[in-house]
This record gives C-alpha cells, structure tokens and sequence, in this order.
C-alpha cells in the first residue's frame, strides 16, 4: 500500500485517564505487559505496507518520543520516508500547544504537502487491535468517497459508547448519521478513531476549517462533512479495544488474558511490534505460585500473582500476593504485600506488607514512582 | 578505545559436532542459550560493552541461520557507518578460492579485510563460550606490556587442565611455556582463545605460516608456538570471571542451569552488562491457572499450563495441561503435550512432544538412539522432531529423526 501515508493523533485530551496520563500522552500508555497504545496503530500501518508516517504530538510527548526513537522496531528508520515526530508547531509567539486537532493538524500541513501519498490515514492510536488497511481503502476507492471513517459493533450501549463518536451507517455502507458523545446513542456503530481521506482533500478541509475558526477534527469537519460530502463507514470486525478511560484501560487490559483474543491480537501472521529492551527471560524462584497471568521479561517472580498483567522488570517479593492487577515496569512488590484491584505505574516500590485494595470495577492507581 | 584502533575477529565457523544434532543445521555460534540468546551473542555483546565497533565474523560449517541472526547487526547496535559488523565467509578469488582450512588460515585469507581498518591490534575471538570478559582491559594490558601477542588465560581445576591449551607463565606474566593438550600438564593455567596481537606481527606470521605446507594454519597449533619459539614477546592475560567452554551436550545443560542456580553462577541480570540478542517479537508469557512454574526461566510467547520445576524455556514454547518438565532446556517453539514428561532433557528448536510421552526414562532401554555425544543422562531432542503420543525415550539417547535412532 505504497500510496497511503499514516498521521497519528497523539493527544492528551479530556479522556478520564487520571494520573495514568498525567505524565504521558495517551498513545504512551503502557499496555498488555509489554506495549504502549501507540504499538498497534504503527504496527496495523507498517503491517498494511504503509512506509510514511506522522506522529503529531501535543504536550508532555517525551516519553513517547523516547518509547519511538528513530521508528527501527517498526522499520520505520528508513531513508525514503520512515518516522516523522510533529511537535507542536511556534507560530510567531502564538503560544505552540493546539487548542484542538484542527491545530495540530494545522501544524503538519507542511508534512502532508510534502508527502506524496494518494491517502492519508489519520488516526488517534487509542484502539488496540491487529488489522490491516487494504481493505477499507480498497471500499474508499471502490466507493468514491471522501471519507471513509472505520468503525466496529460494539454490540450494546455502554458509558463508552456514550463518550464515543456513534455513525448511522445505511445499507450502502454510507454514513448518514453521526452522533458524539451522545448520552443516548442511536446505534452501536462506535467510531474506532482511523479515518481514510485523500491527502489534497484533507489539506483542502484542514485549510479551510481553520480559516473560519474551527478547532475540533470531528465536530467541525466531520459532521458538516456528513450529509455534505460522502463519508462511507467500514466495518471492522475482529476485536477492537478502545481506550478512553481508567475502567476501559484495565478492562482492555485484562482481555488480553482470554486465549483467542490473544492469539488474534498477538500471535496472527502479522505482528505488533515494540521497543525492544534486551531485558533477560523472567526468573521463577521456588516460591512462586502464578495463575492466569501475563508476565514480561526480566521480572522476578517469588510470591504469588493471580489474573494480573506484569510487565518488563517487576520483582514480586516472597509471600506477596498480586491479583487482578496491572504492575508497569520496574516496580517493586516486596515481601508480604497484598495487591488486589490496583494499576501500579512504572517504577513504584511498595515497601514490606503493604496492602491496598480497589474495588473490581473502580481500581486504585499507584501513580508513577510512588513509594509506598 | 577508539574504534579504529582495534578490530575484533570472531571464528564462528566451526560445526561443533559434539553437540550432536544441535548442530546438525546450524554452526555452534546460533545454537539457542540462556532462555533468549543464541552462544555468538555473548561475544558479540562482549564486543560492544570493550568498546569495539568494528567485528568481523568468519563463518564457513552451516552459515545460513548464523547469517541472517546476524544481519545488519543493529541488536548489538553493530549497524554503523563506520565500523560495523561484518559477515566474512570463505571467497574465490581471481587466482583461487578455497575453504578455511583452519583457524589462523580464516584470518590469512581476510588480511585485506583488516587492512583496510589499518587497526594497531587485532581481538581475535571464537564465538562458542559463554562469558563477560572486557576485551578493552586485555588490551591495555598488551600496551602496557608491549606484548607481541596477549593470551586470556583462566585457572582450571588440575585434573582437568590437559584438555586445554595450558600456558606457563613467568613471575611477570611472560608465557615461557605453551602445550596443547599437554599429558603432563606444568601449569593450570588454560588459553580461553582469547587473544590480542600486535596486527603487524601477526600478518608476518599468517604470511609465514601460509607458504609452511606442512601447517594445518591454526591459532594454537602453529602461530602460537612459532611465535614462543622465535622469542616474540606473549604475555597471559589472567581473567577470573565466569568462562564456558559449552561444546558438548553434558557443558551446555551445565552452563544453562548454572543460570537457575541461587545465587547464580553466571548473572544475566547485570544491567551494566546486558546481552543483545534478536528480538522474536511475541507477546508476554501467559501462565495458565492450574500450571506450575518453580525455579525457572521463561521468557516471551510461552504458554504454561503444565508443570515446570528447574528449567529454562525458550520463546513461545507450549507445555500443556498435566505435562511435567524438570531439569530440561526447551528450544524455541517446542510443543509438551498433554500429560508428557520431560525429565533431563535438551529439546531442539519446533519440535513436538507427543500426549503421554516420555523423554528421560531411567527404565527404558534406548539402544537404538545411543549416541558419544550424549552423557551424563542427559537425553536430547532434535530440531523439528515429533514424538509420538506415549512413546517413551530413555537415558543418554539422542533422537535425530522421526521414529529412528541415529543411522
């Protein structure tokens, strides 16, 4: 798919992320043991064949762009193209942090001109999912839309659905309705955040929604889009994981325990790729007792862990007990802890018999570098 | 050190037959270690962290798998403009073209090769130990001693010392003495394969060597002791880490559960000295309700659902329900089956255990796979073998082909 380019949306935007985002953009957000968010997305579009891609970030991108480096892990340090970071762009004193994705997308107008792509696939990287594009821009062209936005059946009405963007798809595959964040949704439709559009068009739309003043992708160009122009949707129907919130979080999270969601999202002829840390295998130590979990690399293993998500270099002391839970990199459980119902940020210590408790569906965030 | 002023020279091209059918496809180099690495990331990894950036690999027995595991080298960040990781395997040239006949003719035949880094001195390495040594000291040591040549020499136990190349050394760390193999051994002090030359010394000697018909061009057999004889200046160099020969199956199994030992014998949770090794790309480990997993290393894509007691498996092995694995290494890949038992084993790369299967029966006879190679108990599995639903396997027995023992 050599003539479609990729934009992710990076963002810290008024998802109810607490302290899990307080310090990192959404896409950075640490995932299934060893990922971050923005993982699957790169990884769908390298998998579609896809050699050109943006990351335009907002504020306090550090560590996604220590996570990206030069884009090796995806193949995406390359010559021709590769990995493009786009920060906030300074226009004469104008401040440099968007205001809304209008902004932002503003300040990669000079990355699209540049480019030479036919397509762009614009995307926000808050989905976790293991797809390709081919088909849905195979329907865009097909269709002879202007946009395509891609969505899946989230079967039934949830809070989520409720903060999503909900499309009224016809039998055609057109859009011909469009709700967001509706507190009563009229369908199930759930917009998956990865819109097709041709590269001139979106250059066309962006200059022309800024000119007037508009600040939000979605409810400014999107929905005047629909009913203007023709926006066709494309069905996705494997697993999609959407991320939005603490509860959706821990909730995505903890599906990659099922077997065949794993294997669909990890274990499939094309791979989601990741920063390598050259971390040693886990060790177990006589103690250990572990059921239903995901364990990364380089941790130590000495209590007890039930139904939880380790990620790369946690050490879980003798007698600690960890269930239901989500530990982030390099922490510490020391001896005789007891976690149930917690996320655990990187590179917390929990000293000696601590014990916290959350609730199964509200749980406790450790934020990073807690010592507790 | 600057990069141009040493190169380092890894002879990877030895087949290492004793260990059976690990290598059957694959150079000693590539064989799996450790849980991730492969035995040639050890060097490789030793390379970077002394600071050499330039690495010439010489491979010749079985190089495909080796070559690719290598590539570009940008795991050990050997992917460099300047500098870099080079695969260098026998050529034809315009007047001849011919295989490595052995060690010293390898690096004879790639004079050119290090000629064009014009390096002050050369490392030059063999890619089958398992050991963190810092290359950088040994070669400042060499400076220091205005050495010749510089051998890494380690002290091994005496009953043990007339299966190496043992160096006597004087009061100033001079090597007065070298014997291969020696009967009677004078020192304990064995060569590790470690050494450092003086670059233009030694293409005297590769020179000399290579017009001597009656050399078989090798390192310890005849430029080593041509030197001592000419009364070159060769110092030993005394390393005192962790250092391991893994050429036989019986070394190998040692060297890997010398890592699950309390403390460990030899640490790979040094975060001042990592191993780089290729990435596979597979998700964390799941560990299954139900399943076990004591005194062990596992690593990614694995899934646990049986019973794993000291042992290390490799990436994105399956032990199923009921299945019982004890003091074994699992290969990449590799199938347990429900309810098989795998007791002192080594199980090569992708191969399949069958239901109820046995490996590692003290009561079955297992004649028929008998093999030299296989001792101390140890039973080993080839790459890609399946073994059938029950079928038992006994002791010291190598499996090298589906439903028959070796030829």
């Amino acid at each position: 798919m050599k003539d479609m380019m990729g934009i992710v949306m990076a963002d810290n935007s008024e998802l109810r992320l607490n302290e899990l985002t307080e310090m990192r953009s959404v896409q950075a957000l640490p995932f299934g043991g060893r990922y971050r968010l923005i993982d699957f997305i790169l990884s769908n579009m390298v998998n579609s064949g896809i050699i050109n891609v943006g990351v335009a970030t907002n504020i306090n991108y550090s560590s996604l762009m220590d996570h990206l480096g030069s884009g090796a892990p995806w193949d995406l340090n390359r010559k021709i193209y590769g990995l493009f970071m786009l920060p906030p762009y300074v226009r004469g004193g104008a401040g440099g942090i968007s205001t809304g994705s209008v902004d932002q997308l503003y300040g990669v107008l000079t990355f699209l001109r540049r480019s030479r792509q036919q397509y762009v696939l614009l995307a926000s990287g808050r989905t976790v999912c293991n797809m390709t594009f081919d088909d849905a821009l195979k329907q865009h062209i097909e269709k002879d839309a202007d946009i395509t936005v891609i969505y899946h059946d989230a079967k039934e009405k949830s809070e989520q659905l409720s903060r999503s963007n909900v499309y009224e798809v016809d039998e055609e595959g057109r859009v011909t309705g469009m709700e967001s964040e509706p507190r009563y949704p009229k369908t199930t439709l759930q917009g998956m955040g990865t819109f097709i559009i041709e590269r001139l068009k979106l250059i066309a739309l962006i200059e022309d929604a800024y000119a007037r003043g508009s600040h939000d992708f979605v409810r400014d160009i999107l929905m005047t889009a629909v009913g203007t122009l023709k926006v066709y949707g494309y069905e996705y129907k494997g697993f999609a994981g959407i991320v939005d919130s603490v509860k959706s979080y821990y909730e995505n999270n903890m599906k990659m325990l099922d077997l065949d969601v794993r294997k669909e999202i990890f274990s499939g002829k094309n791979k989601i790729y990741t920063k390598v840390k050259d971390q040693v295998p886990t060790q177990y130590g006589k103690t250990a007792s572990v059921s239903d979990s995901l364990i990364a690399d380089g941790c130590v293993i000495e209590g007890t862990v039930e139904n939880s998500i380790i990620f790369r270099g946690v050490h879980i002391g003798k007698g600690a007990v960890v269930k239901n839970s989500i530990v982030m990199q390099n922490s510490v459980i020391e001896e005789n802890c007891d976690i149930e119902n917690v996320i655990i940020d990187k590179e917390c210590t929990l000293r000696q018999a601590k014990r916290l408790v959350g609730q199964p569906n509200y749980p406790v965030i450790l934020p990073k570098r807690t010592l507790l | 050190m600057k990069s141009a002023e040493c190169l380092a020279m890894i002879l990877a091209g030895g087949q290492g037959s004793r260990l059976g059918v690990l290598t059957k496809s694959v150079a000693k180099p590539a064989v799996p270690f450790g849980g991730k690495y492969r035995i040639i990331d050890f060097t490789l990894s030793n390379c970077i962290h002394s600071g050499i950036y330039t690495v010439g690999v010489l491979t010749q027995y079985q190089p495909l798998e080796l070559n690719t595991y290598i590539g570009s080298g940008h795991p050990w960040d050997l992917n460099r403009n300047s500098g870099g990781v080079y695969v260098l395997p026998p050529y034809q040239s315009a007047e001849k073209g011919e295989w490595y006949k052995g060690t010293a003719n390898a690096i004879y035949q790639n004079i050119e090769f290090v000629d064009k880094f014009n390096p002050e001195y050369v490392v030059i390495l063999s890619g089958d130990h398992i050991y963190k040594m810092d290359y950088s000291k040994m070669v400042e040591y060499h400076k220091a001693k205005n050495a010749d040549a510089t051998i890494a020499v380690i002290e091994v136990p005496w009953e043990e010392a007339s299966r190496f190349g043992i160096m006597t050394a004087d009061e100033n760390g001079k090597i007065v003495e070298f014997a291969e193999k020696p009967k009677e051994p004078k020192s304990n002090l064995a060569s590790m394969g470690v050494y450092v030359f003086t670059w233009d010394v030694l293409k005297k000697y590769l020179q000399s060597d290579e017009k001597d018909p009656g050399s078989s061009n090798d390192f310890g057999k005849n430029i080593i002791p041509t030197m001592l004889g000419n009364g070159e200046n060769m110092c030993a160099y005394a390393f005192d880490g962790y250092w391991k020969d893994v050429g036989t199956v019986q070394s190998l199994w040692e060297a890997n559960m010398d890592i699950l030992a309390d403390p460990p014998a030899f640490d790979l949770r040094d975060n001042d000295w990592k191993i780089y090794s290729r990435n596979p790309v597979k998700p964390p480990h799941f560990v299954a309700s139900g399943a076990t997993v004591n005194n062990c290393c596992v690593t990614e894509g694995c899934n646990v659902y049986g019973n794993v007691k000291h042992s290390i498996l490799f990436e994105g092995v399956t032990v199923e329900k009921g299945a019982v694995v004890e003091n074994s290494i699992v290969f990449p890949g590799t199938v347990i089956k429900e309810g098989a038992v795998v007791k002192k084993a080594v199980i090569g790369e992708e191969a399949v255990i069958g239901k109820g299967a046995v490996i590692g029966d003290e009561n079955t006879d297992s004649a028929e796979y008998a093999s030299p190679y296989c001792t101390g108990g140890i039973s080993l599995i080839g790459g890609g073998i399946e073994i059938a639903d029950n079928e038992k396997i006994g002791i010291n027995a190598m499996v090298t082909s589906n439903g028959k023992g070796e030829n």
